[in-house]
Parts: C-alpha cells; structure tokens; sequence
C-alpha cells in the first residue's frame, strides 16, 4: 500500500526534516538534517517497512537513466572477436536511451559453464538483439556486460537469409525459410502470463 | 617586405569607422524624473518570461528572455564521453556559449570568440556545482546556450536558461541556479543592466570633473537554497567594499528570480503530466 501525496518541487526545495519516519529516496538529497529534492516534479511518500517513509521525486516523464551496475541491458552485437563481442545498448532496464553506450561481453562472461570452451562466433552474430546484465562500469570505452544467466543471451537474431529465426534450444536457433539451424546463446525468454490463451 | 621610401603610405592597418562612433558617444543614465532611460529605477530588474521544453529533439530547453535579451538553452544526455581520454567515477558537463551573429550591435563572429569562450567558462564552473554529477557516471551532459538579442545581462540570462533547462532534462541537481547581473557606475548602482547601460559611458557635464573611480559590471550566479555563490565575473575598477555592497543588492534580486524560475516550472510540470 502506497500514498501519495500530489505536492510539486523544484530542485534544492525542502521538503522535511531527516528523522527515523523519513528517508530520502530516489530524486531526493538528505544534506545537515533536512531532505531536498533533486528533481523538478511530484514528490510521492512511500511507505516502507524497513525504513519509514521513503520521499521520492518523480519527474511527469521516464528520465533517460545510465547503465548502472546490476541492471538488465537490451544491446544490439556491432562486433565479434574471438575473446570479446562489442555491442551498443539501447535500453536499461525499461527505458529507452536516447543514445546508445557501448558495451562489452568478454569471452569468460558469456556462458555460467564452461567458460573456457566458448567460441564467440557460435554464440553471438553482429545484429543480434540481446539481454545481458551490467557487471561492471568497465573501462573508458566500454560497460562490462555479462549473459552468463538462462535468462540473458540472444532474444532477435537473423538468419543468414535474413528472416527472423525462432530458438529451438538453448545453443541453437532455426530459420522458418530455409530451416538451417545456427549457434547462438539463446535467452530463456518467460512467456507473457496474460496471453490470450484462456 | 622593403619599405616604399619614395611615397607617403597610409597606415597599414585600418579600423570600421562606426567602431569609433560607438565608443566615444556619451550616453545619460538617468533621466530627469530620476528613472533610468527605460523607466525603470535603479533597483528595478526587467520583466521576464520564462519557457521550458521549447527543443523537441533535446533533452531538456528553456527559453528566457528579459525585456529584449533573450536565450535559448538546450541540453542533452547524460550520454557518452565525446573525448575518451580519461575514466572517470563522476560524470562531466561541457557548456558551449554562443552569441549568435545577429545578436548584438556588431555582427559576431561564426566561431566561438574569446568572450564566448570565457562565459563559456564561466557558465561551466557556475552549473557544475549544482550539478548531482556522481548519478550519472562515464557519461557527459552537454549544454548548449544561444543568444538570439543580447541587450545587456546576457550571461546571468544564460546561466538562469541553463539550470531551468537542466532541471527540464531531468538532470538531478542541488539547488537551481539564478544569476543577475549588476552595474556599478559612480555612486550609482543599477540592476540587470540593458546593453547601453552596461558599455562604458561618461554622464552629461563631467568632461571637467575627474574621471569616474568606479565603474564596473558584476555578474552573479546564485543557488538560493544552499546560499552559495558558484560563479561571479566582474569587469571595470571596484574596490572590494564596493563590490561586497553591490554584492548584497543583488542577493534580493536572485531570491525574486528563483520565485519566478519556479513557478514557471511547476506550471510546465503541471502542464505536461
């Protein structure tokens, strides 16, 4: 259960004192003994069991977020290379980036098992659309990505004929026109839970 | 190159003769009632309007203007490093200042000059302290601000511009930030100068008394809930009391200013959702 409470903020506004019932939250600050705001919108109260009230500031539009550590990442493959496969990413978590940040997948951090056995070329393609997780903010270039999960890998991937291709297991992928079947480290994509089955 | 000895030369560089008219005219600051040219007085900013989200591909944007001065910011990211010289844990901003060329008396340049880069500067050391940098690591927020018409107080138009159209991108920030810009001449202090105001003038009658001690224009950048000031420029000759008294003045105004930012931007916020 959570109330909220449709008062407006600006940034460096004080919206109340830092005590055992309140908590800053997300687009909150907490600095001497009060909590301001950080972001201009609608400051909503959560409440938490743990921690009080949780003060959020919550903008009228998703805010494009950076890739942070742990999060899930949709990523488009631009490069692959026998120890590493380079890819751009374009969402984090549910929003959309405006601009793409590049990633990377190293070789270890493709597979949970045998990871010294892995060969790029059969899991990954260039064009392929994948889910990975964030490992780490890597270096200048590139955030470290990892798929070593059931849930993560390719989700969309072309055939060589060019049609989309549908996974018939973990490690392989059939194109429908031709029936040619490819390596890919496939994700365990859950189905939707309300389909229009029943 | 050998030298013509045989004829007269002229000099060999020339100057634009309406460089010289402009400087040498002498221009009255008050009128006879005690108002400035304007009719405001001497405590008296300018009537404002304020927009955000006027940039659709951008970020965030705002748009101010000040009676004529006006300015258009737009913001975009956070989003990759241009320059991928340096790792680094916090994220960056890079502020880029442009008159645009048809913006002032004289025609500016296309490229960036050495005033636009120094407000350039300045617009950059001003907002990076409101700026919650650590959110958005590897990554880099740009700012763009243009100036459509400068008449006067440009600068504090482009800082206030900024952090409206910062805090329109979503960009978590401390504090806003509000700038205003004040002109000091004789014992006369005015607010928020316009563009004649703030060029180097002499009063009616005073070719035969001596030349004004203090003349000076200070511009401040202000973050009104944490009571710090981020950036200050100041040109001409004050002396620091001067300066501190000049300082105080424009206190009253940012606190006005900050009313307005927020308001405006509540009422875009309400707007938009």
């Amino acid at each position: 259960m959570s109330s909220s409470q449709k008062r407006l903020c600006i940034p460096g506004q004080r919206l109340c004192q830092t005590d055992d019932d309140h908590t800053p939250g997300s687009g909150t600050y907490s600095r001497g003994s009060f909590i301001y705001a950080s972001l201009a919108g609608y400051v909503h109260i959560r409440a938490d069991k743990d921690r009080g009230s949780v003060l959020e500031v919550r903008g009228e539009v998703e805010r494009s977020t950076v890739p942070f550590v742990g999060a899930i990442v949709t990523a488009k493959v631009t490069h692959v290379n026998p120890r590493y496969c380079k890819c751009a990413i374009f969402c984090v978590e549910d929003s959309v980036l405006q601009e793409s940040f590049r990633g990377q997948i190293r070789r270890e951090d493709v597979r949970a098992t045998e990871k010294d056995r892995v060969e790029m070329y059969r899991c990954f393609r260039p064009g392929d659309l994948i889910l990975a997780r964030v490992l780490s903010l890597g270096d200048m270039h590139s955030y470290l990505l990892t798929t070593a999960e059931n849930e993560l890998g390719v989700v969309i991937a072309q055939s060589e004929a060019g049609v989309t291709m549908i996974p018939v297991s973990w490690t392989e992928m059939q194109c429908p026109k031709t029936f040619a079947k490819e390596h890919r480290k496939v994700a365990r994509i859950a189905p939707p839970s309300d389909s229009a089955v029943n | 190159m050998p030298v013509d000895r045989m004829r007269i030369c002229g000099p060999e560089e020339t100057r634009h003769p309406l460089v010289l008219e402009l400087c040498g005219r002498p221009v009255r600051l008050f009128q006879d009632d005690g108002t400035r040219l304007d009719g405001r007085s001497a405590d008296q900013i300018r009537p404002m309007f304020m927009k955000c989200g006027v940039i659709s591909h951008a970020q965030g944007s705002a748009y101010i203007e000040m009676d004529r001065t006006k300015a258009i910011c737009a913001v975009y990211g956070p989003r990759e490093f241009g320059k991928r010289e340096d790792f680094s844990i916090k994220g960056r901003l890079t502020c880029e200042f442009k008159f645009a060329t048809f913006s002032c008396k004289i025609r500016r340049q296309q490229q960036q000059d050495a005033e636009e880069k120094e407000f350039s500067q300045i617009l950059l050391q001003s907002l990076s302290p409101a700026v919650c940098l650590h959110k958005f690591p590897k990554a880099q927020v740009d700012i763009y601000v243009m100036v459509l018409e400068n008449d006067g107080s440009a600068l504090s138009a482009a800082l206030t511009c900024g952090s409206l159209a910062l805090a329109d991108a979503g960009i978590e920030m401390y504090d806003m930030v509000v700038a205003c810009s004040v002109k000091h001449y004789c014992k006369s202090t005015l607010m928020d100068p316009s563009a004649s105001e703030e060029s180097e003038l002499e009063p009616e009658g005073t070719s035969t008394e001596e030349k004004p001690a203090e003349t000076g224009l200070l511009t401040v950048a202000y973050m009104p809930s944490l009571n710090q000031l981020p950036g200050m420029l100041q040109t001409g000759e004050m002396s620091i009391a001067t300066t501190k008294q000049v300082n105080s003045k424009r206190a009253v105004d940012c606190c006005v200013l900050r009313v307005l930012l927020k308001r405006n931007l509540l009422q875009f916020i309400a707007v938009s959702s």
